[in-house]
């Protein structure tokens, strides 16, 4: 039933886009359809959404056609970053908008929307699509390539360095009927380019239910570097799932921070593959979650060749009946010699009526590799509260402290002064303290 | 100031402490010795407020007020400093943050202004300075991979910045090297005035003669067996506890 109303609306969403001129990439958007029908909804036999039901998800209608919404754009109250960006790419409701956003592309980069380069035609662009992700490994992956309307295209020749960081800002003005947003956002770097990214996704009402389906696909060639600041900050009500395909050249470095705050139901899917030597990939994160949220972060990291070296560290500050999943696996192949790989989670429990479900895994055939991973939850430390409390300070505040210390060490990794301050007072706020 | 009475307390059904009495006036500082495990830390944490001990007998006054009956943090509001046996380690929380926090928290409490962030700083730099503690731990998190001398200058620099009426040191001198414990000796006698008092607890002589308290009192088997001057602490390095606890028994 449901899956027949998601083919239904893919279609039309095929049917109406603009066929005469163009590439709007047809015969790959038939091919998910199909994906789409083959794999069927997620469910919790399988190991990847054990712990993660999509019932919310799939038990209102969800429109997987986007359609942005008649609220007039320069209302939006968006509190912009303080430090100076290269360019700033804003999506309102999935789509790209001209208006709000400022820098684009210059000499040795291209800065620009996916829509465009379909309305174009532009094969630089469009021959990247889905190199990464395939047709979609899960319903909602492929339903992402089969309706996919807009998203950032974000691309450097060999040795360009942009300076300052580009901003892409997500704003979601939904409120209410479960919009379905199919953002695909397409990174490529050519040989020693390098470029920061700040990803944030925020919703203008606390109560939009929307749906935000999201594919990035990262590509970095030999020796590039980026680093990536990615903050999901929508409302309590809405869903947010967002997979992340990450492919490194020979040498190549990604290092970073992500923070998940908001949604009902969120999930993030970060896939690594290391296809070049010497590549190190980074990764920092936080999450929170409190009454009536789910916050999921699933991880898989390959090594796939020799001599790379990977490094997550994930916290969850879990309050009210919040509820939280951490699936975590570094692979390493038989002759992935050298390698380094190193998987951490930990988390702490304000409140016994939250959950977690954490999964470390390293899953290593090689022999001559350094490798770790932790995990643990656990609750706010009785002697630091008294010790606390013993200089003055009350137990509320005292409480609030030590959270803050906890969720600090990922923080401090936001080297976005504005954007570290901004997430730990929202994360203040949704957490009541 | 302080008047313990009949007090007698312990954990999960154990009594560790029976029947203390100790009375302290402000002016004056008082030594509390005793043997490992005869309760010393364990009356220190029940004065602080610390839970987990259950007093079921006698009674705490504290400037007028009954102590028992108070909060932990209402007992700093009131003056009242513990320096820990054991002070422990905050990771992620800035030792200078935590300074200031717990300054403006006894302020506000207290009906007073706020203290500002350049006063705060000199402050902070200037005691800092008197108890040789390194400025970078100050940027560093609580404790948190101090050595067990920074954790102690941590607390005596603590002490300084509070400036307590009643202060209670929990063997800030132990694992000092001899200079720290002048430290924590010139700590405590920067703050011996006529308003305070300081209740030192301690397992060595030699700290008493930096510290010359008025009173020494020997804690053992849950409680106070023998009061005295300073010359207590010269007889207990000589003679040790047996002598005395085998009277107390007599
Ligand atoms: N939470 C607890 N649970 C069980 N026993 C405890 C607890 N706290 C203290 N005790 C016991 O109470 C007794 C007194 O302990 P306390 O720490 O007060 O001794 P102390 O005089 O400070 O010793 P030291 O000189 O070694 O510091 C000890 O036997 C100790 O094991
Ligand atoms: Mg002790």
């Amino acid at each position: 039933m449901i899956l027949e109303s998601y083919r239904q609306a893919a279609q039309t969403t095929i049917e109406s886009l603009p066929g005469d001129s163009g590439d709007w990439l047809i015969p790959q958007r038939q091919a998910a359809v199909k994906q789409m029908l083959d794999l069927g909804i997620p469910h919790a036999r399988q190991e990847t959404w054990r712990y993660t039901s999509v019932d919310g998800l799939l038990s209102k209608e969800l429109r997987p056609n986007h359609r942005v919404s008649d609220r007039p754009v320069e209302r939006l109250d968006i509190a912009p970053l303080e430090e100076p960006v290269a360019a700033r790419l804003v999506f309102v409701d999935g789509s790209y908008s001209p208006e709000l956003s400022t820098g684009g592309s210059q000499r040795g980069y291209r800065l620009g929307s996916l829509r465009s380069a379909m309305a174009a035609g532009d094969q630089s662009v469009l021959r990247s699509v889905a190199s990464l992700s395939g047709t979609g490994d899960h319903l909602f992956a492929a339903m992402n390539l089969a309706c996919l309307q807009d998203g950032a295209v974000i691309q450097l020749s060999p040795g360009v360095v942009i300076e300052q960081p580009v901003e892409l800002l997500h704003i979601t003005t939904n409120r209410k009927g479960r919009h379905g947003q199919q953002i695909r956002h397409l990174i490529e770097l050519d040989t020693d380019a390098s470029v920061k990214l700040i990803e944030r996704y925020l919703s203008v009402d606390d109560d939009s239910d929307y749906f935000n389906n999201i594919v990035c696909e990262i590509s970095l060639a030999e020796g590039a570097e980026f680093r990536h600041e990615r903050v999901q900050q929508e409302s309590d009500a809405a869903y947010h799932l967002c997979r992340i395909h990450i492919d490194l050249g020979r040498n190549a470095s990604y290092r970073g921070v992500t923070a998940a705050l908001g949604g009902a139901w969120s999930r993030t899917e970060l896939y690594n593959r290391f296809s070049g030597e010497g590549a190190a990939f980074e990764v920092d994160g936080l999450y929170a979650a409190g009454e009536g949220q789910l916050c999921d972060f699933h991880l898989k990291v390959d090594h796939a060749v020799p001599n790379c070296r990977s490094r997550e560290a994930f916290k969850g500050v879990l309050h009210g009946a919040g509820r939280a999943v951490f699936d975590g696996l570094i692979q390493v192949k038989a002759d992935s010699q050298k390698s380094e790989a190193h998987l951490h989670n930990a988390n702490l429990m304000l409140s016994s009526r939250a959950e977690v479900d954490t999964k470390p895994q390293l899953v290593i055939l090689a022999d001559d590799v350094q490798c770790s991973h932790g995990t643990s939850v656990g609750q706010l430390d009785e002697q630091a509260l008294f010790y606390l409390r013993s200089r003055g300070i009350d137990g509320h505040q005292a409480r609030r402290i030590l959270c803050l210390g906890f969720a600090g060490e990922i923080l401090d990794r936001f080297a976005t002064v504005s954007l570290r301050e901004q997430i730990e007072n929202d994360l203040l706020q949704r957490m009541r303290f | 100031m302080l008047t313990i009475e009949k007090l007698h307390a312990g954990v999960d059904n154990k009594t560790i402490l029976k029947g203390v009495d100790l009375r302290i006036n402000a002016g004056e500082v008082h030594a509390i010795m005793g043997p490992n495990g005869s309760g010393k830390s364990t009356l220190a944490h029940i004065l602080a407020g610390r839970n987990g001990y259950e007093v079921s007998e006698g009674s705490v006054e504290y400037l007028g007020e009954n102590l028992l009956d108070l909060e932990v943090e209402e007992r700093a509001h009131r003056g009242l400093f513990l320096a820990m046996q054991y002070p422990v380690e905050l990771p992620g929380v800035n030792n200078m943050t935590f300074l200031r926090e717990s300054m403006n928290a006894i302020r506000k409490a207290r009906g007073e202004q706020e203290i500002d962030a350049v006063s705060f700083m000199k402050l902070v730099r200037a005691k800092a300075k008197q108890v040789k503690l390194d400025e970078k731990l100050l940027k560093r998190a609580v404790n948190t991979g101090f050595s067990g001398g920074e954790k102690k200058r941590n607390e005596i620099l603590q002490m300084a910045m509070l400036e307590p009426r009643l202060a209670i040191l929990d063997e800030t001198d132990s694992g000092l090297d001899i200079d720290a414990l002048r430290i924590v000796a010139d700590g405590v006698n920067r703050l011996r005035s006529k308003q305070r008092a300081l209740l030192v607890v301690t397992h060595y002589q030699r700290l008493l003669d930096y510290i010359r308290p008025d009173f020494v009192h020997v804690l053992a088997a849950g409680r106070i067996i023998r009061s005295g001057g300073k010359e207590l602490a010269l007889e207990l390095e000589e003679k040790g506890y047996g002598w005395l606890l085998e009277e107390a028994v007599a």
